[in-house]
C-alpha cells in the first residue's frame, strides 16, 4: 500500500485490526509513501485508544521521506509516550521540527484537542487558508471554519478521558488545489453517545447512528441548543461541492456533494468518530 | 435604563461553546444588575464571525433563561454583520427563539418569527407610546381573543413589555410597548 488516506486506512486496518485481535499491535507503514491528514489523525487516535487499554502500539516505518513528513506533521510528537516508532527516533530528533509548528499556512500539524482553548488559532488559520489560498469568499471561509469548530468541539463534548486530534493540509496548485482537514477522536462513537439520550432511537448500528447524527437537533444531550455540528458540516460541504467522510465504530458514510450522493458501508471497527473533509479551490 | 455589553472586546472571531459560556456568565452578571423594564444591549460591533455552538450557548441559553431568571428585562442585539445575523438567525430558528435586533432606531425580530408576530411587534414598536390590546386589534383588524394570544406569546418571549395601568374610565387594563 503506497497511499494511506481516509479510504485506504480501512484496508490497512482490515489486514490486522488490533481492535479485533489480541496480541501485540503493530501498524506496519513500510511501503507507505504518502499519508494524508485524515490517516494521520485516525492513526493517532487509534494509537491513543490502544495505549489507553494498556498496550503500546508499534509503528514500523522505514522510508526516510515519509518519516521526515511525519516528523514535520508532528505525528510523532502526538504519539510521544503512546507508541513505539521503529526504527526508533533518537531524541531530540523526534522534535526537530517543533520550532516550525504553525509556520506553514498550508499545514496544520497533528494537534491534540482537549478543550476549546486550542481551537481559535487553528480555526483562524483555516479561515485564512480558505480565503487567501483557495479563494473562498470571507463568509464562505467562516462557514467552513464554523463546521470544523463544531466537529472539533464534539471530540471533547461527548467523551470523557479521551481527546481529539486535528490536522490539515493543502495540496496542488491553482484550480486543482484542494484542502483536506480531518478530526478524529477515540471516544465512544456515535451509537453510544446518541444512545445516552433516551429521546434518540435505541440500539442503533454504527451506520444507523451516522444517519441519525446528521439530522438537525440529534445529540447526546437533551438540550435544544445541541445537535447541529454534523448537519451543518454536510450543508457546508454540499454548498462548496466538497466531500466528507464520517466514520464511527464499524460504520462509515461517504458523501460526494458534487454528485449529491452518499454511501454507507461497514468497515473494520475502531473506537471513536473520525471525520475527513475535502474542499476544492474556488480559483478559476 | 440601558446597559451595553461590548461583545467585540472578546475578539472578532468568536469560536466555541467554552468561550460563549464564559461570556454568558458576564452577561448574566450584567442582567442581574438590571431592573424589570431595563434593557441589556449586546453590541456585536467588530465581531465578524461566531460559530453555532457559540450562538447557541450565548444567545440561545440566555433567551431560554430570560423569562424565568430575569423576567421583565430585555436583551437586544445590535451591530450584527450580514454573516453574524445569518448565523444567529439560524441558531435561534432551530431553537424556536427570537431576539430583538436594533438597527439604528429601528427594532426588528430576529430568529423564529412568525409573520403575524412580526406584524404585531412592528405595530407596537412603531407606536410612540404604550398601546392597549383594544387599540392594537383595531390597527391590525383582528378580534380581541386573537390579539391577546399574540400579545401573550410576544410577552412570553421577552419581546414585548406588559404594564398594568388604569384607563380613563377607571378600569384596570394592560398596555404594551417594546422597550422602555
Amino acid at each position: 500500500m503506497a497511499k494511506l488516506d481516509a479510504r485506504t486506512f480501512d484496508d490497512f486496518l482490515r489486514r490486522d485490526n488490533p481492535f479485533v485481535t489480541a496480541g501485540p499491535c503493530v501498524f506496519d507503514l513500510r511501503g507507505v509513501t504518502f499519508v494524508s491528514p485524515a490517516a494521520l489523525v485516525q492513526l493517532t487516535a487509534a494509537c491513543h485508544a490502544i495505549h489507553q487499554r494498556g498496550q503500546t502500539p508499534v509503528i514500523a516505518i522505514e522510508d526516510s521521506s515519509v518519516r521526515s513528513y511525519l516528523l514535520r506533521a508532528a505525528f510523532f510528537s502526538a504519539l510521544e509516550g503512546v507508541a513505539d516508532i521503529q526504527p526508533s527516533l533518537v531524541k531530540p530528533w523526534n522534535r526537530i521540527y517543533d520550532h516550525m509548528r504553525g509556520s506553514n499556512p498550508m499545514l496544520i500539524e497533528v494537534t491534540k484537542i482537549e478543550s476549546g482553548a486550542a481551537l481559535p488559532s487553528l480555526l483562524d488559520q483555516v479561515v485564512d487558508v480558505l480565503r487567501f489560498r483557495l479563494k473562498y469568499r470571507k463568509n464562505d471561509a467562516f462557514d467552513v471554519a464554523t463546521a470544523v469548530s463544531e466537529l472539533s468541539q464534539n471530540t471533547f463534548d461527548h467523551n470523557q478521558n479521551t481527546c481529539g486530534f486535528l490536522a490539515m493540509q493543502v495540496y496542488g496548485k491553482g484550480a486543482k488545489r484542494f484542502l483536506e482537514i480531518a478530526v478524529a477522536d477515540h471516544g465512544c462513537g456515535l451509537a453510544a453517545t446518541l444512545g445516552r439520550n433516551p429521546k434518540n432511537p435505541r440500539a442503533l448500528s454504527d451506520v444507523e447512528a451516522i444517519k441519525e447524527a446528521i439530522k438537525p437537533g440529534v445529540s447526546e444531550h437533551d438540550d435544544p441548543t445541541r445537535g447541529t455540528g454534523l448537519y451543518h458540516l454536510l450543508e457546508i460541504t454540499y454548498k462548496h461541492e466538497g466531500s466528507v467522510q464520517i466514520r464511527s465504530g464499524s460504520g462509515i458514510a461517504r458523501y460526494r456533494m458534487d454528485r449529491k450522493m452518499g454511501w454507507y458501508l461497514s468497515v473494520p471497527p475502531m473506537p471513536g468518530v473520525q471525520v475527513a473533509l475535502t474542499l476544492p479551490s474556488k480559483a478559476a | 435604563m440601558e446597559q451595553t455589553f461590548a461583545l467585540g472586546e472578546y475578539g472578532k472571531h468568536l469560536w466555541t461553546r467554552d468561550l460563549a459560556r464564559k461570556i454568558r456568565v458576564r452577561v448574566v452578571e450584567g442582567l442581574a444588575e438590571l431592573a424589570p423594564g431595563d434593557v441589556l444591549v449586546i453590541d456585536a460591533q467588530g465581531v465578524e464571525v461566531f460559530d453555532f455552538s457559540f450562538a447557541n450557548e450565548l444567545f440561545g441559553k440566555l433567551l431560554l433563561e430570560l423569562p424565568k431568571d430575569h423576567s421583565g428585562r430585555f436583551v437586544i442585539v445590535e451591530h450584527l454583520t450580514a454573516y453574524t445575523r445569518e448565523n444567529l438567525a439560524k441558531a435561534l430558528e432551530s431553537l424556536g427563539l427570537v431576539i430583538i435586533e436594533r438597527k439604528g432606531k429601528k427594532l426588528e425580530m430576529l430568529g423564529k418569527a412568525h409573520t403575524v408576530d412580526q406584524q404585531t411587534f412592528n405595530v407596537i414598536a412603531q407606536a410612540k407610546e404604550s398601546i392597549t390590546a383594544a387599540e392594537l386589534k383595531e390597527k391590525l383588524g383582528i378580534n380581541l381573543n386573537a390579539m391577546n394570544e399574540r400579545l401573550t406569546k410576544l410577552t412570553g418571549l421577552g419581546l414585548v413589555r406588559r404594564e398594568k395601568t388604569v384607563s380613563g374610565a377607571g378600569r384596570e387594563q394592560y398596555e404594551y410597548r417594546v422597550l422602555s
